[in-house]
C-alpha cells in the first residue's frame, strides 16, 4: 500500500497539474465529477496476474448518491419506484425505509444522505440514466487508496479503524454525504466511514474461484499491512452479495468516462 | 396433439429426474463404522420468514441444558437466525454484536449422539428482530432469554455475510459452512455421529473478527449409552468461555478493537457471554451432590486453565467423549475450541469460585460463583 502509494504520488503530482485544466469543466449542477487520472494499484486478490494492476483515467462522482436525488431519478423512472420494480431486479428491502414510493421521510433519513437499501440493478439504472456507470472494483479500489498518509504508523491507525467501522456500521445514524472528512488526493469523498458501495464487478469471477474460509483473509493479505486485512473485509463482504440484495449499508456512486457535459448542456438535459 | 404433450412431459420429466440422480450422486449417504455420512446438498433460498430466530425443543439459553426425555435417536428440525444486537457484556460496557439467535454465546444445542438435525438459518443481520418478547413457535431458549435477558438485548442492524460450522457435524465446508448474504436463507442436514461438546460459529472471513464479534455458540452431543455417573448426577449446566475485543466507540457504544484482537489482547474474557453473570446469578447447588458442567473454550484465540476453587475434578471427559476420562483434575487446560464434560463433587455448603486459573483472564472477567445450600440427603 504504502509502496504504491509512492509509486503513485509522482504520477498524482503530475496530474494535479492536468486536473487544474479540467477543474472549469467540473459542473455542480448535480453530484460533481472528479477526474480520478490513471495510475496502477496492487489489488488484495491472491490470484491476480499481471500486478499492478493499471487502471485508465475515469470520473467519479464526488459523494454517493443521496435520498434527493435518487427521488429526482425516480421521478423521471416510475418503473423503479417501490411498487413498481420488478422483483427480478430486487429483493423485499428495497428502499424499505422510505415512507411511500416518492416520500424518502427526509425527518428521519434525511435529504443529504446517501441512499442505501438500493440493488445493484436499480444502481446501475440511476447510473445509467446519468450517462454514466457503476465504477469497476478496480476503479473504486484504486481510487479509494489514493490517500496521504504522512508515516505508515497513520496510515494503520487509520486502517485499523476502518476494520472497526466495518464491525459496526451504523446504518440508523448514517451522515450527510461528504462529511466524513476522508478524501482522496483527487477529491473524492467520504469511500470509507459513511457507507459501503455498489461497484459493476462486486463478484468478480475470481469470486467463485475463492473459498470463502479462516484462511481467506491470510490470502488476501498480499500487502501484509493494516490497510490490505481491512481491504479483505470489504471484498470478501462484497463478494457475498448478489445483485438484488438491497441493504442498509450499501449505497453507491457513479463513474464516467467522459467529464460533466457543460453547464448550458446540462440545464437541458436534467430534470 | 394429446400425444405430443405426453411426449413432452415424458421428456421433461426424465430430463429433471436425470438431474436429481445427478446431484443424489454426489451425496448419497452411507455408513461406516456405525456413523452416518454423506448428507444431501445445502440449499440456499429467500423465504419470507419473520417468525422466532431460534425454533427447536431442545434449544436453550446458557446455562441450562435441554432434558433429553427421548428413547432412541431423533430427527431434530432446528433454526438459529443470525440476528444483531446490542448487548450488554460488562456493567456499561455495550456493542453491537453479531449473534447466533440474539445472545453471545448463542443457544445451547442438545441431542444425542446418532441424532439427525436438519437445520435452517437466515441471515436476517439487515432486519431488526426484537428477542426479548414472548413469542409463539420458538424453542424454551426463546422464553427463557424473554424472562431472563442478561445481556440485556436489543435490536440492532448490521448486514454482513455470515455462515455455520457446527464442530459437531461432518461434511464438506464448501458445501454446508457456506457463506449466504444478508436475506438469504442456508438448510442442510448433518448427523451428529460423535459424543461431545461442540462448539459451533461463523466461519466467514474475517473468521477472528465473526468470533469475535459474538458468533459462537455450543451443541451438546450426549453419548447413547450415557457417562458412567450418569445415575448419581444432580445437577448439570453449560459453561462457554470466551473472549471480546473492544474499544470505546465514538458514542456511547463499544465497537470491535482490531488491534487488540490482533495482538491476543482481549478486553474481556467471560464465562456465558458476560463480565459478571455467574455472580449476579451463581450456580446452585447442595452439599453432597455431584455436579456436571459442560464446559468449552470458545476463544476465538486464547486458552482456558479451568478450575474450580475448592473442588477437584472427580471425572473429566476431554472434548466430552465418554472414553476420554481422567480423574482427579485440578485444572483442564483447553485451547481454542476444546471442550470438556466434567463432574465434580460438592464438599460443603458455601461459595465455590469457577475460574480460568491464568489468572490475566480470571482478572478480564472469567471468573464465576457456584454456590452450595446445606446437605439434603
Amino acid at each position: 500500500m504504502m509502496r504504491s502509494l509512492r509509486n503513485i504520488s509522482a504520477l498524482a503530482a503530475l496530474m494535479i497539474f492536468v486536473m487544474t485544466a479540467f477543474i472549469p469543466e467540473i459542473v455542480f449542477s448535480q453530484t460533481a465529477r472528479v477526474l480520478v487520472p490513471a495510475g496502477s494499484f496492487h489489488s488484495i486478490l491472491p490470484e491476480v496476474e499481471g500486478e499492478p494492476i493499471v487502471v485508465d483515467s475515469f470520473y467519479m462522482d464526488e459523494t454517493a448518491v443521496t435520498n434527493e436525488e435518487f427521488l429526482d431519478f425516480l421521478k423521471a423512472n416510475p418503473e423503479w419506484r417501490r411498487s413498481e420494480i420488478p422483483p427480478i431486479f430486487t429483493n423485499n428491502g428495497y428502499l424499505k425505509e422510505w415512507k411511500s414510493d416518492m416520500e424518502p421521510g427526509y425527518e428521519k433519513l434525511g435529504e443529504n444522505r446517501p441512499v442505501t437499501r438500493v440493488s445493484w440493478y436499480a444502481a446501475n439504472a440511476y447510473c445509467a440514466d446519468r450517462d454514466g456507470r457503476l465504477p469497476t472494483l478496480n476503479e473504486w479500489e484504486y481510487s479509494a487508496q489514493l490517500l496521504e498518509f504522512n508515516t505508515e504508523a497513520e496510515m494503520n491507525k487509520f486502517s485499523s479503524g476502518l476494520i472497526n467501522w466495518y464491525s459496526g456500521i451504523d446504518v440508523n445514524n448514517l451522515a450527510e454525504v461528504g462529511s466524513t472528512g476522508i478524501e482522496t488526493t483527487t477529491g473524492v469523498k467520504d469511500q470509507f466511514g459513511l457507507v459501503m458501495e455498489w461497484v459493476e464487478d462486486f463478484k468478480p469471477i475470481i469470486a467463485d474461484e475463492l473459498s470463502l474460509d479462516c484462511g481467506t483473509v491470510g490470502r488476501m493479505n498480499t500487502l501484509g499491512s493494516v490497510y490490505s486485512y481491512a481491504a479483505s473485509i470489504r471484498y470478501i463482504t462484497r463478494m457475498s452479495f448478489n445483485a438484488k440484495i438491497t441493504t442498509g449499508m450499501v449505497g453507491f456512486r457513479c463513474a464516467y468516462d467522459e467529464p460533466a457535459p457543460s453547464s448550458q448542456n446540462q440545464n437541458g438535459v436534467s430534470l | 396433439m394429446k400425444s405430443a404433450i405426453l411426449k413432452i412431459t415424458l421428456m421433461v420429466g426424465m430430463v429433471l429426474f436425470g438431474m436429481s440422480s445427478m446431484l443424489m450422486a454426489q451425496t448419497e449417504e452411507y455408513t461406516l463404522d456405525g456413523m452416518t455420512f454423506g448428507m444431501p446438498e445445502a440449499e440456499v433460498y429467500t423465504e419470507d420468514y419473520t417468525g422466532s430466530p431460534v425454533v427447536g425443543e431442545y434449544v436453550t439459553q446458557l446455562p441450562n441444558l435441554a432434558p433429553l426425555d427421548y428413547e432412541g435417536n431423533k430427527h431434530h428440525e432446528v433454526r438459529i437466525d443470525i440476528i444483531v444486537q446490542e448487548i450488554e457484556v460488562a456493567e456499561g460496557v455495550r456493542y453491537q454484536a453479531w449473534t447466533f439467535g440474539g445472545t453471545v454465546p448463542g443457544p445451547v444445542l442438545h441431542v444425542k449422539e446418532g441424532d439427525r438435525i436438519t437445520f435452517v438459518m437466515k441471515n436476517r443481520s439487515d432486519e431488526e428482530v426484537t428477542i426479548t418478547e414472548p413469542n409463539k413457535g420458538g424453542s424454551p431458549f426463546m422464553n427463557q432469554v424473554a424472562e431472563n435477558p442478561y445481556q440485556k438485548n436489543s435490536s440492532a442492524i448490521m448486514p454482513m455475510p455470515h455462515s455455520m460450522d457446527f464442530h459437531a457435524g461432518t461434511v464438506a465446508k464448501d458445501d454446508k459452512w457456506r457463506t449466504i448474504g444478508p436475506g438469504e436463507t442456508i438448510k442442510f442436514d448433518w448427523v451428529a455421529n460423535y459424543a461431545g461438546s461442540y462448539i459451533y460459529h461463523c466461519g466467514t472471513p474475517s473468521v477472528l473478527m465473526h468470533t469475535a464479534m459474538g458468533q459462537h455458540g455450543m451443541v451438546v452431543v450426549s453419548p447413547k449409552d450415557g457417562y458412567p455417573t450418569d445415575y448419581e448426577v444432580d445437577r448439570e449446566y453449560v459453561v462457554v468461555q470466551s473472549e471480546y475485543y473492544l474499544t470505546k466507540g465514538a458514542g456511547d457504544l463499544y465497537t470491535y478493537d482490531y488491534e487488540a484482537a490482533s495482538n491476543n489482547n482481549p478486553s474481556h474474557v467471560v464465562f456465558n457471554g458476560h463480565q459478571t453473570v455467574l455472580h449476579d446469578q451463581p450456580l446452585k447447588a447442595n452439599a453432597g451432590e455431584r455436579v456436571r458442567l459442560h464446559f468449552s473454550n470458545n476463544g476465538p484465540s486464547g486458552t482456558s486453565s479451568f478450575h474450580v476453587i475448592g473442588a477437584i475434578f472427580d471425572r473429566v471427559w476431554l472434548e466430552g467423549h465418554p472414553f476420554n476420562e481422567m480423574r482427579g483434575m485440578q485444572t483442564v487446560l483447553l485451547g481454542a475450541s476444546n471442550s470438556a464434560t466434567i463432574d465434580f463433587i460438592v464438599p460443603e455448603e458455601g461459595k465455590y469460585i469457577l475460574v480460568d486459573h491464568e489468572f490475566v483472564d480470571a482478572e478480564k472477567g472469567a471468573t464465576g460463583t457456584l454456590k452450595a445450600g446445606p446437605r439434603k440427603k
